[in-house]
């Protein structure tokens, strides 16, 4: 499964940024984010990794993800290692007069076939209200000053 | 009629599996997890608060109260909770009765690392490294009438203690509600075992009667149960270490179950419902 949640926020993208590269702040806006703890020595960029547990449904579903790029003021990808498999993704671009287009992409697939597909099915409308709720509390946290 | 007894007991003591931690699979259970996870998250609308009070690696005592019969839903929530928040890499293990693995149609269950509830298995279980789920109320706490079914009860069972003990690890009580609303249990069924000797013979002390489906009138549950879609809420406590004597840490561990149960029973407005 595939979400995509976009939103425009009124702050420059060193901003927003500032923000989304900091490891510590990700509680503070990421919805339902339930466990979040470095899991090495890396500092915040490629390399660095982090058990990661959003609660969807019933119980924490995630595990330990990897960064794997840290483009300054661009894009912030992770992969999943343990647990489902699962990619992330967020894009800050140039929304034009002082603004930054942000999108919030995750894409994730469950184990065990048919059982699988319909869980990812089923969990889709809540993980398209976590990444939207997701970016609504990062506006509101950039706009009010970070 | 000696002979018989002894035989009977030959026959069921011969099918319980020799535990074998090895035949836990985390693959088989990463399979799984969608599937109970749909279970736990539409059919019983779980949920499983605080599992970061769970030391983060190393061995543990998980200790639970036990609700909903022989197919008591908490196990299963909590197993799916546990493996997916630590993921199915750490190993996890379960303490169940000896007829419940011994089963050939429940093959399945030591997969998912449940293993003959006896001491030596236990102690084997936390000595790896593992973190160990138990339910000393067992059989006893399991068919209590859904009438007690916010009620804590190990029948004085403290042995879990001494396990902790000699393992060196902490307890954590996990507390749970919901389970005792999946049948209409009525009665233990103590004098039915003793009546049968199902109590000398198969260790089991309880012959429950209760209302289920699909059958209606069910005696014994040995053949299980649809359970009610009941609403599942498990909190997990802070680790109790063992430093008193037994009665003190049991009455401690006893103490800080009922109140979370109390607690979640508190938010509970309607049976089943949740």
């Amino acid at each position: 499964m595939r979400v995509e949640r976009r939103n425009v926020i009124n702050a420059d993208r060193d901003a927003v940024w500032k923000i989304v590269s900091d490891p510590d702040r990700y509680p503070s806006f990421m919805t339902s984010l339930e466990r979040w703890e470095s899991a090495n020595d890396q500092p915040a960029g490629v390399g660095a990794r982090y058990m990661a547990h959003w609660k969807i449904g019933s119980v924490p579903v995630g595990g330990l993800i990897e960064v794997v790029e840290f483009d300054d003021l661009r894009d912030l990808a992770w992969v999943g290692i343990t647990g489902i498999s699962l990619r992330g993704r967020i894009r800050l671009r140039d929304g034009g007069k002082g603004q930054t287009k942000v999108t919030f992409r995750l894409s994730y697939q469950a184990p065990g076939g048919i059982w699988g597909y319909i869980a990812d099915r089923v969990a889709v409308r809540q993980v398209g209200r976590t990444t939207a709720n997701t970016l609504k509390r990062l506006k509101v946290l950039v706009e009010a000053g970070g | 009629m000696g002979d018989v007894k002894s035989w009977v007991r030959e026959q069921v003591a011969s099918r319980v599996p020799k535990a074998d931690l090895d035949q836990r699979d985390p693959d088989y259970i990463r399979d799984q997890l969608p599937r109970t996870w749909l279970l736990a998250s539409l059919y019983f609308r779980a949920d499983v608060a605080h599992l970061d009070r769970i030391p983060a690696e190393g061995p543990v005592l998980l200790v639970g109260n036990h609700s909903g019969g022989n197919v008591p839903p908490d196990t299963f929530v909590f197993t799916l909770a546990f493996c997916s928040y630590f993921g199915v890499e750490r190993p996890f293990y379960q303490l169940a009765h000896n007829l419940v693995v011994s089963a050939p149609p429940l093959g399945w269950l030591r997969k998912f690392g449940t293993v003959a509830a006896n001491h030596e298995n236990a102690r084997m279980a936390l000595e790896s490294g593992a973190a160990l789920l138990v339910y000393p109320g067992g059989d006893y706490e399991v068919f209590r009438p859904s009438w007690e079914r916010h009620k804590v009860d190990f029948d004085g069972r403290m042995g879990y203690v001494k396990l902790a003990r000699e393992a060196g690890v902490p307890i954590v009580p996990v507390a749970s509600v919901g389970g005792q609303e999946a049948a209409l249990f009525l009665s233990r069924g103590q004098w039915l075992a003793k009546l049968l000797m199902t109590d000398k013979l198969l260790r089991l002390k309880s012959v429950p009667i209760s209302l289920a489906l699909p059958w209606g009138l069910n005696i014994s549950d040995l053949a299980g149960h649809i359970p009610l879609p009941t609403k599942i809420a498990i909190e997990v406590q802070e680790p109790i270490d063992v430093d008193g004597d037994d009665q003190a840490v049991h009455d401690k561990v006893m103490g800080s179950l009922q109140a979370g149960v109390d607690r979640l029973a508190a938010k509970r407005r309607f049976p089943v419902i949740g």
